[in-house]
């Protein structure tokens, strides 16, 4: 499970600072599927960043399975992003001189890559219906087939969170409802814990946590609740 | 890893290209300017080999030509225990040769080769072969020379059946004879190219009335360009030609009559008589050496120039290539890639861009000095052996990874959120 207590980040734009968390606290259990929501600059991706411990927080905590990534020194963290936590971008960031293979293999080429980690690989690219594509290099693929790749890259380490920074931002909808199909079949297969920052709540079930952020601050029922749980249903 | 910083290297195959260039022409130069100090200290190293006795010169006295010693010290060398052969010598550079000096020659050669059309590698030959020309006169005291056991001349004479003659005897005592290198009779040959050989005359001098006729009895090869430059007759001849006074001796040759003691004898020459210097050919094998490696310090510091305009090339490149990629390290960062591990892969990148200006470099002299050697004659041959092929190829890795040691820096540093937020801009 994922617990955020009273995080802050502050910015410096220029000469101005930017606060953009201020005093974040939720829950969010594991194996279940989030989605951060609010307007532009509200802090979404900013949140999502710092579950994916890409950045520290000003203050505050955030564990994950009881682990306090606030507090991990940077080689941990390292180990921890390689080894835990998959990332979706809304602009797929595939390596372009790498083949689709090769980009979900990314997060094990400095250490070398394994007969096991291959075999996982081809598997993924295969349940996300890209198994005749394996060797070809991004600008040969679609925007969707790529975000698929992504997917497959995200969840080649088995993580226990998935972040996804407006996965379907770049693509049509019929192919953004197919990428939503694919995440949430294999998150419910892996028990992944999944969290999605969107602008679009109709991929949004009723079941799912909704984290709604405006200004920095978390909201339930459209008013400010700063340091509060902010679970949706 | 390596595979993948290979990638990113084809990724844009011009500016590779480019700074791989930039890299490889100074790496050209260092193993060029090797390679020629290396021929350089083989050819001195071969032609002194073949001096084994100790040369008396007059102190500081930079060669035999700008040399003169008390014709006394003769007898006083010979005194001294060990020495077991001494041979007094006159050198000098003559008047003109066959109506011709090294100025006219020149001059000739090209106005020649203008108006024959010869090709560039006729005129680059021909340009060489002029620059190595100064001819040298050197007259031997006949009798005591003959009692020499390492006589360089005379123990380089092309074989009698092969148009050789002989070298000078006690019969040849003020006579006008004179033994030549198959250089010189190649370069002073007959208008229709036929060289000179022995019978044939040589006159000496720039009047014609009053110019010395030579006659032409030996011709010897060393294969040193350093050596086949001298033309031998006679002591009172050779004083007589150049002028001078009839005792003058510009150096006296030294045997020592147990060759592993002459550094013994050239140190006890010199103790004997403080006005000279004894050199003997280890002494000036060690100053040459250490002449050439003044040398090459000074040509590697104008190389380091082109080097270090090579390597900033190379951080350009990189810069360029790491400031188009903030959002790949970024979803590297993101995917548990360290600092560490982008540093690498960025120091890899320019260490194969150095490896291969390095192939391209060594490539390259490999060639030009193989080309280099069918030019140059006079027994240099430019020398570029397996340890300054790897040499070369060490330093262009060690140039590429310094070339992308700041680049690799900067981007380990990026924040991995910052990076795909400026990448994606």
């Amino acid at each position: 499970m994922i617990d955020v207590l009273d995080v802050t980040k502050t910015y410096r734009r220029g000469d101005q600072q930017v606060d953009a968390l201020r005093g974040v606290t939720c829950h969010i259990p594991r194996g279940s599927c989030a989605f951060i929501v609010g307007p532009s600059g509200s802090g979404k991706s900013t949140l999502l960043y710092l579950l994916g411990a890409l950045d520290r927080p000003g203050g505050g905590t955030i564990r994950i399975d009881g682990s306090d990534l606030t507090a991990m020194p940077e080689p941990e963290l390292n180990g921890y992003r390689r080894d835990h936590i998959g990332f979706i971008f809304q602009s797929f960031n595939l390596i372009n001189n790498l083949t689709a293979i090769e980009n979900v293999l990314i997060p094990f080429l400095p250490r070398g890559v394994n007969p096991m980690q291959r075999e996982r690989a081809e598997l993924l690219l295969d349940e996300v219906g890209l198994g005749d594509r394996k060797h070809h290099r991004p600008r040969q693929l679609s925007g969707g087939e790529q975000q698929r790749v992504a997917i497959a890259r995200a969840l080649i380490k088995n993580p226990v969170l998935v972040l996804a920074d407006e996965p379907t931002g770049e693509l049509d909808s019929k192919t953004g409802d197919e990428i939503y199909r694919i995440l949430r079949r294999l998150q419910a297969e892996q028990s992944t814990t999944l969290v999605v920052v969107t602008h679009d709540r109709r991929f949004i079930r009723p079941d799912d946590i909704v984290l709604e952020i405006q200004d920095g601050l978390l909201r339930s029922d459209g008013q400010p609740q700063p340091g509060h749980l902010a679970e949706a249903r | 890893m390596w595979r993948f910083a290979w990638k990113n290297l084809l990724t844009r195959p011009l500016r590779t290209t480019l700074a791989l260039v930039g890299l490889s022409i100074p790496i050209l130069g260092v193993l060029g300017l090797y390679s020629v100090s290396g021929g350089l200290k083989n050819l001195v190293d071969d032609t002194l080999e073949k001096i084994q006795g100790v040369v008396v010169l007059r102190e500081n006295a930079p060669s035999p030509v700008f040399s003169s010693v008390d014709p006394a010290y003769v007898d006083r060398i010979a005194a001294i225990p060990g020495v077991r052969a001494v041979a007094p010598e006159v050198w000098g550079i003559p008047p003109t040769v066959e109506g011709s000096s090294l100025m006219t020659r020149a001059v000739s050669g090209e106005l020649g080769g203008l108006l024959s059309g010869e090709d560039d590698r006729q005129r680059m030959e021909r340009r060489m072969q002029t620059m190595f020309d100064a001819i040298v006169l050197s007259g031997q005291d006949i009798p005591s020379h003959e009692d020499l056991n390492t006589a360089v001349f005379a123990n380089a004479m092309v074989p009698a059946e092969q148009g050789g003659g002989r070298f000078l005897d006690e019969s040849d005592i003020g006579e006008n004879h004179i033994v030549i290198s198959t250089k010189i009779a190649e370069n002073l040959a007959s208008p229709d190219g036929t060289p000179k050989k022995v019978g044939d005359t040589l006159r000496i001098g720039s009047d014609p009335e009053t110019a010395d006729v030579f006659e032409i009895i030996g011709i010897y090869n060393t294969g040193s360009m350093f050596l086949d430059v001298v033309m031998i007759t006679d002591i009172n001849v050779a004083r007589r030609v150049l002028k001078e006074r009839e005792d003058k001796i510009s150096n006296i040759y030294v045997e020592s009559d147990d060759p592993r003691r002459i550094n013994e004898i050239a140190a006890a020459i010199e103790a004997e008589l403080p006005d000279v210097d004894a050199r003997e050919m280890d002494e000036l094998a060690t100053d040459f050496t250490r002449l050439l490696g003044d040398l090459d310090t000074f040509l590697l510091m104008i190389v380091s120039l082109a080097l270090l305009v090579g390597v900033v090339g190379i951080v350009n490149t990189m810069l360029m290539s790491t400031t188009e990629r903030f959002a790949e390290f970024g979803v590297l960062r993101t995917n548990g890639w360290s600092r560490g591990d982008v540093l690498l892969l960025v120091t890899a990148e320019s260490a194969y861009l150095g490896l291969w200006a390095g192939l391209v470099g060594c490539g390259l002299s490999m060639i030009l000095v193989a080309v280099g050697n069918q030019f140059v004659g006079g027994g240099l041959k430019l020398a570029l052996g397996p340890g300054l092929i790897a040499f070369g190829l060490g330093l262009s890795v060690v140039m590429g990874v310094l070339g992308g040691l700041y680049p690799a820096w900067r981007a380990s540093r990026l924040v991995p959120m910052d990076a795909i937020r400026l990448g994606s801009r």
